[in-house]
């Protein structure tokens, strides 16, 4: 979340980052949900996202949050500008993301990434909120000119993928 | 707004990536990770992250085991949208923007905000850390 106009992503200008951190075995920001609170009809190219006061961690900015709160430093002559250290505090959020009307479709199978599917593009709304001590957030109307880029996939990866080589392999 | 801020120490390189080592270690015991908490209890069953992703701040030692959605990037040729690997399902992705107001809960005190997003969600059957078979539906938040 950004001090400015929408579309402002500069990193001074940060002041609230959400996220459920990366967890002891390195996986990227991802939280087990209840089933419900995810709907597909990949036929048709729908889904629906909805999560309801989920405790998560606000870092203040990306920059924390990516490096446990150290900040960046700005005197070392990286091109990154100086960033503060903060401590994350405990918020939640609500979310409510849909992905419908498809764009495009494509079929990917990538050998040197290991993962095959297929694709689709769509138009995607967003509402959310936060709340923790002293600050609330609410996001606009859902607006599908928000959208910068959505995907919908029915893929397989890792060892799916190499399952499916070796029986095709096999043919 | 309310957050706890820690005095920044003096900063020579050596010793920005020391403490980076340091805090890297602690927070990959889980330390500050609610996620590992809940999914490590029972036997639900842990994902291992994707092999790849990227390093957003190099040089400092930071990998993600992730691949944002790039508007550039024809849908044909994008990166694993999936973080969790030896994964079998379905996938959403969303790269968006946005606006809305922040409030000062104490004064009432409101401000326009703007926003950018990654969220999405897995859901399918993974093979966990201790190799067996799950089926689980996660939110990427």
């Amino acid at each position: 979340m950004y001090t400015g106009p929408v579309g402002s992503a500069n990193l001074p200008q940060q002041i609230h980052d959400y996220n459920v951190h990366i967890d002891a075995n390195q996986v990227f920001w991802m939280i087990r949900v209840p089933d419900d609170a995810v709907d597909v009809d990949f036929r048709r190219g729908r889904a629906t996202l909805r999560l309801a006061d989920l405790e998560v961690f606000d870092d203040h900015d990306i920059a924390n949050s990516l490096t446990y709160g150290l900040g960046l430093p700005g005197d070392l002559g990286f091109p990154y500008p100086e960033i503060p250290p903060v401590f994350p505090v405990r918020a939640t959020v609500s979310v409510e993301v849909n992905w419908n009307a498809v764009l495009e479709a494509a079929r990917i199978r990538n050998d040197s990434q290991r993962f095959e599917g297929l694709f689709l593009q769509t138009e995607t709304t967003v509402r959310w909120s936060s709340r923790q001590q002293g600050f609330a957030f609410e996001s606009e109307a859902p607006n599908p000119a928000r959208n910068l880029i959505s995907v919908l996939g029915r893929e397989r990866n890792g060892a799916f993928f190499e399952e499916r080589e070796r029986a095709e392999l096999r043919e | 707004m309310s957050r706890t801020r820690i005095h920044r120490p003096g900063g020579s390189r050596r010793a920005f990536f020391g403490r980076m080592a340091t805090v890297g270690a602690l927070a990959g015991g889980g330390l500050l990770c609610p996620t590992a908490a809940r999914a490590d209890d029972g036997e639900e069953g842990q994902p291992n992250p994707i092999p790849g992703g990227l390093a957003p701040f190099a040089p400092f030692a930071i990998f993600i085991h992730h691949n944002p959605l790039n508007p550039a990037v024809p849908l044909a040729n994008i990166s694993d949208p999936s973080q969790i690997t030896d994964f079998n399902g379905f996938v959403g992705l969303t790269h968006i923007r946005g606006g809305g107001t922040g409030t000062n809960t104490a004064t009432g005190a409101s401000m326009p905000l703007a926003y950018r997003a990654d969220m999405g969600f897995s859901q399918g059957e993974f093979i966990g850390t201790d190799g067996k078979h799950h089926e689980a539906t996660f939110g990427f938040v």
